[in-house]
């Protein structure tokens, strides 16, 4: 069943352009099903889990392509999961805009597939494959307007991608070599007799796997691509570049740390400094550019670089309260970022405005957009009582607990990138609502929300913001028997 | 438990019922009647959660403290009534539903008044919600709402020089705020509950083992919440936002919501305790502070020529005695702290009503333009007179007796220079005060042989402006005339009963 899981979205992407369709709803109804039967299965499965793993081939010898379920493909393929029917329900209104639908439906669906087999990998080759086939999946995807812009633009996230695996690679060339075996196993796999004198080779290895998948979690200076792939589609954006493809990432940087070589090999070594120094410098860096760019869709791609490394403090605290925290964020962000991204594609498909300063007094022609923008933009400072906060608790405490002074420093950071995430994203809603005593209300005066099909997605997305804000306790639980390895 | 829930919640709810549904500006010939309804509606909301605060503060349900909800297991809101939350939430309790009526005959020209109104609420609500904290994290949550609901109000009129000044309001208070996060992070560490306790709540070895860095934490934290306060370095966007607002949230901002950050410092206090900071660098860098942000705020008023702006420096100024009085640390500076809380409190609001008086029946701001003012609407004049005499610390007021507490209590503290120091620099601020509330009286009453009477007219404001107004210039004499029932309660706040 687990592989049925992957099959049904490649297989329902192929078919999406094979089936001539005779009207455009009974093409939206076939996906939308697909999708939320899949879901369904996902969800099944993982609740229902087994400790067996399932090996599709067998290369040579510990080398295969194998699926399990545990503690964090729980965590990855459930969130992966949750948000992906809202996100085509949401795509169907956009792409009524745009051009090659069935080519963007074709690769949107098949990246579903492709990130639950990152999510769902048993051993790093596994994952490895699956990653290096959601660059290639996704690239048409950024392509899809066209336009000299998207072009250079995927180009640039082709190079960048590639590049950043073949790093990783060598990571996994390492975990083979000195590892027990490349299956994933809390607490790592590296073989204490094999690896002995070479640690400081290992470590910069480590650094360097760690720069690697941090190409797609967008670690300083390796960012570049994801502000430049801001031109695809917003269901896109919002979807793959704040959730899958970016959070494939940190998930992978979270296999590698805790799972391949293992905190105790890395704890309190150079290696971890070197990466908490380059994500703690990342979360500045991401706010400070979010606050200067004046596209809408770029300046929250910016937010999602800095929030990004927040996710990946958590996990290179090294501590199970450190990937505790790194684990809530990585969810809590998940529907924070998508939310205020779609209420970016909501504005765009109804006003064709792209730039902020062309946003003024929005506010009273989409109040529904504009009320979900700011709870997202609450939530995203951490104003306590949403879901931000208790991430954000989660990491700070984790740092504090640590007692190393580094990563107090890096609490400084996150205090830093509160007040500038304050700032990128109020002057947004204070634009808005306040557009000045001699707006020409005219100017925007054809203007309304979106239908249904926008509107359902960013209310329920608020709705679990809120409830991820009052009422966290289950899932943060849930969290720290991952993290204690016991799931 | 049910009081304090509606007292905090109903106004949220009624504040956003209002900006629901008076979303659309009133227009059209209906605008009339529509906006009594949407008065007739604020008013009974402002004086029903007024009742339900009082009544949670009578019935003293709220003694004993009642967790709400768990936000993760050991973040739980919850609310607790103690003397110090009694003290701070009287001031909200008069001095909102007054500046709340006084708004419904000043906001009359002003577009979007339900945006005022809803947001008006939301930040009554908040404030009930702060007062009654019993715990940090809760205290926080409410922390940061306040800054959040009366940002819009500073920003209400729309104009550029408006939003500036509401986005710098916001972006410094979030500032001081995440500073404070800062320090929570550390204390949740540190301490076995973040429950405020009398004498502190930080773990013994906690202190042994980096108290060097835990007093770096109080720094930080006294800094942050200072910011809500004006505490100088962080008091520019006092000056600023304060006096865009219209007049009566301006009251209630210099007035009430500033003393949020007086609150959080007593909170704070709690936390490390007393003797955990007394006679350290922290207790000395802050008197330091305190004192620069009392003469420098006197001095810059003292300067300003536009009324309100002149007011909002004097909130600086004044909020810095408060500030001084907690610093040094001991009972009876502490009790002139909690009492200049409620003298300023009455008097400040008194003050920049009568300002809005002014300027919204004649349209002048700046204090040179307002000879003979006094001649034309004489009894709010006469109100500021008496106002001002409070807060320049004159006898029959109750800034005498909070300013008499200060200096008593800051000269029986034995600090080394600042014993002395301190009042005198008081004392010099106090003149200052004189030198720029005084004016106004002087010229006002006394406009000078060559002023023109023939073109003088009767230019009193109307009842729902003017009764606010001499409600607050009487209670501020009144808690100066018995200073016994305050000093009680007070007395109660530092026992911690």
């Amino acid at each position: 069943m687990i592989i049925l899981v992957i099959l049904i979205p490649f297989i329902t992407g192929i078919l999406v352009p094979a089936i001539p369709f005779r009207k455009r709803w009974q093409k939206e109804v076939f996906l939308e099903t697909t999708v939320v039967l899949n879901s369904i299965l996902v969800w099944y499965l993982l609740l229902h889990h087994s400790d067996s793993t399932f090996l599709l081939a067998h290369f040579t010898g510990n080398l295969n392509i194998s699926f399990r379920v545990d503690g964090m493909s729980m965590v990855f393929a459930g969130l992966v999961s949750a948000l992906w029917p809202f996100a085509t329900l949401y795509a169907f209104e956009y792409m009524t805009k745009e051009k090659h639908e069935n080519v963007f439906f074709l690769f949107y669906t098949l990246t579903y597939g492709v990130t639950l087999g990152i999510a769902l990998a048993a051993n790093l080759l596994t994952m490895y494959f699956f990653y290096e086939l959601l660059t290639l999946v996704t690239v048409p995807l950024v392509m899809h307007t066209l336009t000299r812009e998207a072009v250079l633009a995927s180009r640039k996230y082709l190079y960048y991608s590639l590049g950043g695996a073949a790093f990783a690679f060598l990571g996994l060339i390492m975990v083979i070599v000195y590892g027990s075996t490349t299956d994933f196993i809390f607490g790592g796999v590296l073989d204490p007799a094999k690896t002995a004198g070479k640690t400081n080779v290992l470590l910069l290895i480590y650094v360097m796997a760690f720069m690697g998948f941090g190409v797609k979690a967008a670690v300083c200076p390796f960012n570049s691509w994801l502000p430049q792939a801001g031109v695809a589609p917003t269901p896109v954006t919002a979807l793959l570049h704040a959730v899958a493809v970016v959070k494939s990432g940190a998930f992978a940087i979270i296999r590698l740390t805790y799972y391949s070589f293992g905190t105790d090999f890395l704890k309190g070594t150079w290696a971890q400094d070197v990466v908490m120094a380059v994500v703690m410098f990342t979360i500045v860096y991401g706010c400070s550019r979010a606050v200067k760019e004046t596209h809408l869709k770029r300046r929250l791609a910016y937010s999602t670089i800095s929030n990004l490394s927040y996710i990946l403090f958590g996990a290179v605290i090294m501590t199970p309260l450190g990937l505790v925290g790194a684990l809530t964020h990585l969810v809590f962000h998940a529907v924070m970022k998508i939310c205020s991204f779609f209420c970016a594609g909501a504005v765009m498909h109804q006003t064709d405005r792209h730039y902020i300063h062309e946003l003024n007094g929005l506010g009273y022609k989409m109040p529904r957009v504009f009320g979900i923008f700011t709870i997202s933009a609450l939530a995203l400072m951490g104003v306590p009582g949403l879901a931000g906060f208790i991430s954000k608790w989660n990491l700070a405490c984790a740092a504090v607990e640590s007692g190393s002074p580094l990563a107090w420093g890096g609490i400084a950071c996150l205090l830093v990138s509160a007040l500038l995430t304050a700032i990128y994203m109020l002057t947004i809603v204070v634009r808005a609502f306040f557009p000045g005593k001699d707006f020409d209300y005219s100017t925007v005066l054809d203007i309304r929300d979106p239908n249904w099909k926008m509107l359902l997605p960013l209310f329920v997305f608020t709705i679990f913001i809120i409830l991820f804000g009052v009422y966290s306790q289950p899932i943060v639980d849930f969290f720290m028997s991952v993290a204690a390895g016991a799931v | 438990m049910f009081p304090i829930l509606l007292s905090i919640f109903f106004p949220i709810a009624a504040g956003v019922f209002l900006l629901i549904r008076y979303r659309t500006p009133l227009s059209g010939e209906k605008r009339n009647t529509d906006r009594k309804a949407l008065l007739l509606l604020t008013g009974c909301f402002l004086v029903i959660t007024a009742a339900f605060a009082v009544a949670a503060l009578l019935t003293g349900t709220g003694k004993d403290g009642f967790i709400l909800f768990n936000l993760t297991k050991t973040l739980p809101v919850y609310f607790r009534i103690d003397s110090v939350g009694t003290l701070f939430s009287l001031l909200a309790v008069i001095v909102l539903p007054f500046a709340g009526f006084f708004s419904f005959e000043y906001m009359k020209h002003e577009e979007r008044e339900s945006r005022y109104y809803g947001f008006y609420l939301l930040a009554f609500g908040v404030l009930n919600g702060l007062c009654f904290a019993g715990n940090l994290i809760t205290f926080y949550l409410f922390f940061e709402l306040l800054t959040l609901s009366s940002m819009p109000l500073v920003m209400h009129s729309g104009s550029k020089e408006a939003v500036m000044a509401g986005l710098k309001y916001l972006f410094y208070s979030l500032c001081g705020a995440y500073a404070a996060l800062f320090g929570i992070y550390f204390l949740y560490r540190n301490c076995d509950s973040l429950t405020f306790t009398a004498g502190g709540a930080l773990r013994a070895s906690a202190v042994a083992e980096h108290g060097g860095f835990l007093l770096v934490t109080a720094f930080v934290m006294l800094l942050g919440f200072g910011v809500k306060a004006g505490m100088f370095p962080m008091h520019a966007w006092l000056p600023t936002a304060h006096p865009v607002a219209p007049a009566p949230a301006s009251a209630v901002l210099s007035s009430v919501i500033v003393k949020a950050g007086v609150l959080a410092t007593i909170r704070v206090l709690g936390m490390f305790g007393t003797n955990f900071l007394r006679g350290t660098w922290v207790q000395t860098a802050w008197i330091i502070l305190t004192l620069i942000t009392v003469f420098m705020g006197s001095l810059l008023a003292y300067r300003e020529p536009v009324l309100k702006k002149r007011l909002a420096y004097s909130t600086v100024s004044q909020l810095s005695y408060i500030l001084f009085g907690l610093a040094v640390m001991n009972e009876t500076s502490r009790t002139g702290a909690l009492c200049h809380v409620l003298a300023h409190g009455f008097v400040k609001a008194a003050l920049f009503l009568c300002a809005g008086a002014i300027i919204y029946k004649t349209g002048k701001t700046r204090v040179g333009e307002m000879r003979g003012i006094g001649k034309e609407m004489p009894l709010t004049l006469w109100c500021w007179t008496i106002a001002s005499l409070g807060l320049i610390g004159i006898p029959p007021t109750g800034g005498f007796v909070s300013k008499w507490y200060l200096a008593l209590g800051s000269l029986k503290s034995g600090l080394p220079v600042f014993d002395v120091l301190g009042p005198v620099i008081l004392l010099l601020s106090a003149l200052l005060t004189a030198g720029y509330l005084l004016p106004l009286t002087i010229y006002g009453f006394f406009p000078g042989a060559d002023y023109d009477y023939g073109s003088l007219q009767k230019k009193e404001p109307c009842k729902l402006m003017i009764v606010p107004i001499l409600i607050l210039t009487i209670l501020s004499v009144l808690i100066g005339l018995f200073p016994d029932i305050i000093a009680s309660t007070i007395d109660m706040a530092i026992t911690g009963r």
